[in-house]
């Protein structure tokens, strides 16, 4: 009967559906598309130089020391390799030196790291745009941003002086021979990281077989994510900690959940005016069949059965306008996830992220989901009010209502 | 064959049953202190002017309204300590309405109208269906089970609703002015059926009415004025089922 109910009013019912289903899809479609690039900025900033997550010694990340390290890296990382989530794991030695050619100084940040493992945790040698990245077997070299090498006023081939202080307290230098230039197209990392074979680094810097990270990556974010807990305990088990993808870019976290919280309010806001007008109808509905109401308690229908009823008919309607709001919204979502959105003018404000020039929406069973059930379950809430109306009606003066 | 009343056991009893309604600091009393008994197998007409508390009167004998003081007891349950869902439990299992206005659910069948009852009392697919086509064929509207009351005419919506009414088997019909809508020939047939119906089924039927040819019809004929019972005669309804 709730059922026929709801089609008393063919062109209010369908209105009612157009507009959850439109609320729904532009949930649906919003949150994958949100998502979809909240997932390519992590994945693309973390990607190019931090990975996923990395392993490294107590108070690393609060203070950077190099005398913070870590013990037979390379065993370290292949057993790291072994955990289910995890693809590939690179050891990194990092020291802040001062990099000099003739009278230029600049300070920078080195990283000794193996070339074979980093290319599969960085995608930094990608950018490398002029010259080569490091190799497997490289002694005496160094790849540099290209913000960096400007400022300097190095070319590839020219030799780069490198001071800072070593393991043991001594004075580490060295000269290296530029072969390579990348571009990131972030700015910290083109103006202030350089790259060294790892070999050389721990000879250099007086580190023995030590590292002072290890970077993590997996097939996803979300694998990595989820191995978590067994990095944790590979971490303890040795002494270390494990540092997620949000203490790896705290920026780019904060930016992501002030982004998203700006979101929620818009999100709501859709939900509850999508609330407000399905309870308008509704409570309309309860005005013209009062009558109908009053006859249905006196024929023996228990008030709250009535209640029920309409309710039935509002979860109905909500259940209805909801489904198609997900194959709508998740039909465009998968859609465009193909295709991608091309971000036009906002491309050089998206690559400041790491973002490309096209945007993809990632529908998953939270995007798809989460909306349109807060859609669902607010409507049940909300019709609640109009079912403890009925609940307090009288079925002689509902019959008599005109 | 009319149902012998002059040994039956009361299915309404009414004592001192008062109704006062206040109209701002007016009191107005639509039922005074009235005695009532209703036998079963009885085919009663209350009558009365309107204001004279007949309406008022078949609400509480039928739990919809309670009485501001005296006892009302239905088929031996006195509804004064009955909470609303147990009063809604008693109409649906003791009480058969039928109501001025038809008032059947729009979006059901004829078939599907009387069929809800029986779902509400929780009755199985199968018998439901039986027994709905038997009452449908009891007031003679076989063939016309799956018209929407929209598409019967008033006479027919009203017999649907009487179909309703009995279908549970309850102790008592109670009727509220179920001619007003119909034209004459129409209200000359339904008053027919339903004394047809006390004839053949016992079931007791009390009808607030104006109608002078359902009073005419009526084996026993109540008038009230003013909240009070003024006369109470019994006649023969031979010419009735005739």
């Amino acid at each position: 009967m709730a059922w026929r109910n709801l089609w008393r009013q063919p062109m209010r019912t369908a209105l009612s559906l157009l507009t959850m289903a439109l609320a729904a899809a532009l949930l649906v479609f919003m949150l994958s598309f949100q998502l979809g690039v909240y997932d390519t900025m992590k994945s693309n900033a973390l990607r190019i130089f931090d990975g996923f997550a990395r392993l490294q010694p107590p108070g690393y990340a609060d203070d950077p020391d190099i005398r913070r390290t870590i013990t037979d890296p390379e065993a370290l990382a292949a057993k790291a390799e072994q955990m289910k989530g995890v693809t590939a794991a690179a050891p990194r030695a990092t020291s802040y030196v001062i990099l000099s050619n003739g009278e230029r100084s600049y300070g920078a940040a080195i990283v000794g790291v193996s070339p074979a493992r980093e290319r599969q945790v960085s995608t930094l040698a990608s950018t490398v745009h002029e010259g080569r990245y490091l190799k497997p077997g490289d002694t005496d070299v160094v790849v540099l941003g290209d913000a960096l090498a400007r400022n300097l006023k190095l070319k590839l081939g020219d030799k780069v002086t490198l001071l800072g202080s070593a393991l043991d307290g001594t004075i580490a230098v060295d000269s290296l021979r530029l072969v390579g230039l990348f571009h990131t197209g972030i700015g910290d990392l083109d103006r202030q990281v350089a790259e060294m074979p790892l070999r050389r680094f721990q000879q250099g810097f007086a580190m023995g077989n030590t590292a002072n990270t290890i970077a993590l990556v997996g097939p996803s974010l979300g694998a990595v994510n989820d191995a978590l807990p067994r990095l944790d305990r590979l971490a303890k088990a040795n002494k270390l900690t494990i540092e997620d993808w949000g203490g790896l870019q705290p920026g780019l976290k904060q930016a992501i959940t002030l982004d998203f919280s700006t979101s929620m309010l818009w999100y709501v806001s859709l939900v509850v005016v999508v609330v407000f007008i399905i309870l308008n109808t509704l409570l309309m509905s309860v005005l013209e069949r009062t009558r109908e109401f009053g006859m249905l308690m006196a024929i023996g229908m228990r008030a709250s059965l009535v209640g029920r009823m309409l309710w039935l008919e509002l979860i109905l309607l909500a259940l209805i306008g909801t489904v198609a709001g997900v194959v709508l919204g998740g039909g465009l979502a998968l859609w465009y996830g193909h295709a991608g959105i091309a971000v036009g003018a906002f491309e050089g404000l998206m690559a400041q992220w790491g973002l490309p020039g096209r945007l993809y929406p990632s529908l998953s069973a939270t995007s798809a989901l989460v909306g349109p059930a807060v859609i669902v379950v607010s409507v049940a809430v909300a019709g609640l009010i109009p079912m403890r109306r009925i609940r307090r009606l009288d079925p002689v003066k509902a019959m008599r209502a005109a | 064959m009319q149902p012998d009343t002059s040994d039956a056991h009361a299915i309404v009893t009414c004592r001192g049953v008062s109704k006062i309604y206040a109209h701002g600091a007016v009191e107005v009393r639509a039922v005074d202190g009235l005695d009532l008994d209703v036998a079963a197998g009885d085919f009663a007409a209350l009558s009365g002017p309107s204001g004279s508390g007949k309406t008022t009167l078949l609400n509480m004998i039928g739990g919809l309204d309670r009485p501001t003081s005296g006892t009302v007891t239905v088929d031996g349950e006195d509804l004064s300590g009955l909470s609303a869902a147990h009063l809604a439990e008693l109409r649906l299992h003791k009480i058969g309405f039928v109501f001025q206005a038809y008032n059947l659910i729009p979006v059901l069948s004829a078939l599907e109208n009387i069929e809800f009852v029986l779902q509400l009392l929780g009755i199985d697919a199968k018998e439901r269906h039986d027994r709905a086509a038997a009452a449908l064929a009891d007031v003679g509207l076989t063939g016309m089970e799956e018209r929407r009351p929209s598409h019967l005419s008033g006479g027919q919506q009203q017999r649907v609703a009487v179909a309703r009414a009995l279908v549970a088997r309850p102790a008592i019909v109670l009727a509220d002015e179920p001619t007003a809508n119909l034209d004459s020939k129409s209200a000359d047939d339904l008053v027919s059926l339903m004394a047809e119906l006390n004839a053949r089924s016992g079931t007791t039927f009390l009808i607030g009415t104006h109608d002078a040819r359902v009073i005419a019809r009526a084996r026993r004929h109540i008038e009230m004025i003013d909240g009070k019972i003024t006369s109470d005669t019994t006649g023969d309804l031979a010419d009735v089922v005739q």
